[in-house]
């Protein structure tokens, strides 16, 4: 108690001192053993480009939930009073995000970097992370990378990954019967990844991979490849695309008649693609999710204040930038402090259930955050009864089958 | 476009009017001035030819007057009216037939397309019968592609297409390269009908012996400059003098 | 051999899209000697007009078909009265840079207004499914687009050759200086040329609306895949956009089924190889040295 009070104190002088020394401005903050007397997060995502809706600035509407929900839950009690959002776009591209990153950890005193989305950015932040020593949690990459050879200290894996959409979604759809699958992936780092990750997870569900056939990317003609797909005559087609190309290639699938014919599973998806698209074109589609808006009064009660906010449901993106944000906070809270280390030891091996994770943990072994996920269906046009009601969840995937075990590969 | 050929006078009523005068004349290619202070005349019904080594400067002449070259100093008046600044289009609607010394044929139209594309600017135009006529190759050929002609056949088509126009004026760019004698001298021949009708023709030709039997004057082109004026007599009586120093 | 003679007809269909699309590309180098970059942009704003005109409006896709068209081509007008036209004189780099500028605006307004992701639209009623034609299948609208393609490329050939119109175009797409000293307003014939070939590029994005993705960048990769089919082609050759865009479309259909992942660059391979052994490509005229 005494060396607390002396320490708080102490901070408090420096920090006057350095605001002087600053020639005085914003307010003072004597929030306990905080660097620079705020607790800053970044969120460094897609702003402008095909990610935009699926997370984009809609996640720091979340995030700002997340403070407002740590500030509720604490008031005066609460470690971090100043706390503050820098937002980035890193346009998708790993330099810039690799730049951003390094300047939000230096020049905006960023405590942590959320989200990063792409996964090629998403380990070159991850490298940032692990040089500045200050904390990163991926919420929008799905690069098993990250909790594997590239995996480090600081870097935490939040929502999804390749092989948890794999091992969903292959899985399940092997279990009702789709035994032969044709798969088509885009070629390139997340494409090759999903790929091996849905044959290995097809393969051992007794299933078989008939193709896998890459495309280029990115690709707006698919007609082929479809045809192609379909000529091995597979229970299940499964396509690997993401963002526009998916939608090209569902546009396609379609036309070329094999909807309601052949199974389509797809890869990675989120709500934000079925409804910009409507379910029309994706219908009767298996994919996936990591979290849905409507799965339960909880959810949709945070859906709700989401909506208010932006006028629009959340994908799993925007919930998971959320969670992330505020287990960050609360894991500041209880170290007392928003010093690197002594937030990693509060997060490690800490068992989570909220809003976005169900039987949640924080794997201290490789720092992925498993978490229950959803095989979920696409709604038919009549089944939709509102607005984003578009995913009917079919069954609950526990996070000890949706998780692969900690890989050797990393070491921390 | 036919509206504006109606508009135009008939040979006779402005026959006396139909003079190319071009007066110091210079012209540059960027920084290089490739015509200096060149003035010449060309009456109605006169052949006047402009001869000189290569790079003397004879097309860029007819091309400053045709209005393709702008970066040109000095005054070129046609129908005593000064050019200035009116456009290629302008220049040949009023009156000046091109004929470019690569003939200027086009490939993607038919011989009957590249005769009848220009416009008729005058009355007196040649009609597609009398074209055809005078040159029966033409209409046999009439549905080839332009380019599928032989060279002799693709500058009767050259010359034709700018007699079926009416033009008053006619810039022949070395008419005789590159072509048999026999085809020569049916281009002479040409030349000479195109004469009898009251048409100017401003000739380049390094054929000296050619220009020679069409030509009524001379100019003698070096360096960008008129360094001389000859009638064709004069001329004639000199041709072993000015091809040694044209260096032919 | 089913195979072979299924992913020609596939070939063949993507063939006629791409032929059509990069017609405008050609007829607007022919005549003006732009470069057009923008004629991605056009075609993507073609199909997001479409999608706009069904949401607000709730015009069909065959309203859309020939209202998106007009209105395309008054863009394209504008687009060159107000812009193109001040850099027509200047090397033709000029216009390649402003229409590069005029995509990066188009791009941004469309993601400004609606976004960046994927907008809806749906196969019109009746063209839904496919053809079976014994073991031979066909998209239904795969088919449509290609015989609408085809025929609108026929109709444009027909304009260029058997119309008066058509001989100016020609000939000043071979020569426009020529065909200024032959009394031809070649400027006259620009703006409406201009407005052609970008109505021609709106025409392809209602058209591609039902079977692509209509977003703001709907135009960036295809504009690639346009300039491979006008430079294998030759650059302003009418004739030359048609055949390569059929060249290009069967490349691409036995690329995605023998080479997959190179089936794009198959494309390149080929542009790479007409253009070492014929550098004006396959119909192009050669520069005179």
């Amino acid at each position: 108690m005494r060396t607390k009070s002396i320490a708080v104190a102490a901070t408090a002088v420096t920090g006057s001192l350095l605001l002087a020394a600053c020639g005085g401005g914003g307010p003072a903050s004597a929030g306990g053993k905080i660097s620079d007397g705020k607790v800053v997060l970044g969120l460094l995502n897609d702003q402008s480009g095909v990610y935009k809706d699926l997370s984009g600035p809609n996640s720091k509407v979340a995030i700002q939930m997340a403070i407002d929900d740590y500030k509720k839950k604490y008031g005066d009690k609460a470690v971090a009073k100043d706390i503050e959002i820098v937002q980035a776009d890193h346009q998708n591209k790993p330099d810039i995000a690799n730049t951003k990153a390094q300047e939000m950890y230096d020049r905006d005193k960023a405590d942590i970097i959320l989200d990063v989305p792409t996964s090629s950015a998403a380990l070159a932040v991850a490298n940032q992370a692990k040089a500045k020593k200050k904390l990163y949690i991926n919420i929008g990459a799905g690069s098993t990378a990250l909790t594997g050879a590239s995996c480090n200290k600081y870097t935490f894996h939040w929502a999804y990954d390749t092989a948890m959409l794999a091992a969903g979604t292959a899985s399940a759809v092997v279990d009702q019967g789709g035994k032969n699958w044709s798969i088509v992936y885009p070629d390139y780092a997340f494409g090759q990844d999903m790929n091996k990750s849905f044959t290995a997870a097809i393969e051992k569900g007794g299933g078989k991979v008939q193709q896998s056939i890459a495309t280029p990317f990115p690709n707006d003609n698919f007609a082929t490849f479809i045809t192609k797909a379909q000529s091995s005559k597979p229970d299940v087609i499964g396509t690997m695309a993401a963002g526009g190309d998916l939608v090209n290639f569902v546009k396609q699938f379609n036309q070329a008649g094999l909807q309601g014919k052949t199974k389509l599973a797809v890869g990675l998806m989120f709500i934000t693609d079925i409804h910009n698209l409507g379910v029309d074109q994706f219908q009767g589609t298996q994919f996936t999710d990591a979290w849905y808006w409507n799965f339960d009064d909880q959810n949709r009660a945070w859906a709700d204040r989401f909506k208010a906010k932006t006028n629009v449901r959340p994908s799993f993106a925007h919930a998971g930038n959320y969670s992330a944000a505020l287990n960050y906070l609360e894991a500041v809270q209880a170290a007392g402090t928003d010093k690197a280390d002594d937030v990693v030891k509060q997060l490690e091996g800490k068992k989570i259930n909220d809003v976005f994770l169900r039987n949640g943990e924080v794997r201290a072994a490789d720092h992925n955050v498993t978490h229950d996920v959803y095989l979920a269906k696409v709604k038919s046009k009549d089944q939709v009864k509102e607005d984003w009601d578009l995913e009917e969840i079919v069954k609950t995937i526990p996070a000890a089958t949706a998780y692969a075990p900690p890989s050797g590969a990393c070491k921390m | 476009m036919s509206e504006r050929a109606t508009a135009q006078p008939t040979a006779t009523e402005r026959a006396s009017g139909d003079v190319l005068a071009v007066e110091s004349l210079s012209a540059w290619y960027g920084e290089a001035r490739v015509l200096t202070d060149v003035s010449l005349a060309v009456q109605p019904g006169e052949v006047v030819t402009l001869v000189g080594r290569n790079g003397a400067g004879k097309t860029t002449l007819l091309r400053s007057i045709m209005g393709l070259h702008r970066h040109v100093e000095g005054t070129i008046s046609w129908g005593g009216r000064e050019l200035g600044k009116a456009s290629p289009d302008a220049r040949a609607k009023a009156g000046i037939g091109w004929v470019p010394d690569d003939r200027g044929i086009y490939a993607s139209l038919s011989v009957a397309e590249n005769l009848t594309l220009p416009p008729v600017v005058n009355k007196d135009a040649w009609t597609l019968e009398q074209v055809y006529e005078q040159f029966p190759v033409l209409h046999e050929r009439r549905d080839f592609p332009g380019t599928k002609l032989s060279g002799g056949e693709q500058q009767m088509l050259a010359m034709a297409r700018v007699l079926r126009m009416g033009s008053r004026l006619l810039l022949l760019d070395e008419p005789s390269e590159g072509l048999a004698p026999v085809i020569v001298q049916r281009i002479g021949e040409i030349i000479r009908q195109i004469k009898a009708q009251g048409v100017a023709v401003l000739l380049v030709e390094q054929n000296v012996k050619f220009a020679s039997t069409v030509a009524d004057r001379h100019y003698l082109l070096a360096q960008g400059r008129v360094v001389e004026s000859l009638d064709n007599d004069a001329f004639q009586s000199r041709t072993t003098e000015l091809l040694e120093y044209l260096g032919m | 051999m089913t195979a072979f003679i299924q992913y020609t007809l596939q070939g063949l269909s993507t063939g006629g899209f791409y032929a059509l699309s990069a017609l405008g590309l050609a007829v607007i180098f022919g005549v003006l000697g732009v470069v057009n970059f923008s004629h991605g942009a056009c075609y993507m704003l073609g199909a997001v007009a479409a999608t706009v005109l069904l949401d607000t409006l709730g015009l069909g896709f065959w309203a859309a078909l020939p209202l998106v068209t007009l209105l395309m081509f008054v863009f394209g007008v504008l687009m060159e009265r107000l812009l193109v036209r001040w850099l027509l004189k200047l090397d033709p780099l000029y216009n390649f840079l402003l229409t590069f500028g005029i995509t990066l605006v188009l791009v941004d307004l469309v993601k400004r207004r609606y976004g960046v992701s994927s907008l809806p639209y749906q196969v019109p009623a009746g063209l839904e499914g496919r053809i079976d034609l014994g073991s031979l299948s066909l998209s239904r609208y795969q088919l449509f687009v290609s015989v609408f393609s085809v025929l609108v490329c026929l109709a444009v050939w027909m304009l260029l050759t058997k119309t008066r119109i058509g001989m100016i175009v020609r000939a000043s797409t071979e020569d426009a200086e020529r065909s200024r000293a032959l009394g031809i307003n070649v400027g006259r014939w620009v703006t409406p040329v201009f407005g052609f070939g970008i109505a021609l590029a709106g025409l392809a994005g209602v058209l591609a609306a039902p079977f692509r993705a209509v977003n703001a960048d709907m135009g960036s990769n295809f504009i690639i895949v346009l300039f491979a089919v006008v430079v294998i082609g030759g650059l302003g050759s009418i004739l030359g956009a048609v055949v390569a865009g059929f060249l290009v479309g069967l490349v691409e259909a036995f690329g995605q089924a023998y080479a997959d992942r190179f089936s794009q660059v198959l494309i390149f391979v080929l542009m790479a190889l007409v253009v070492l052994i014929r550098p004006a490509g396959l119909f192009g005229k050669e520069e005179a040295a």
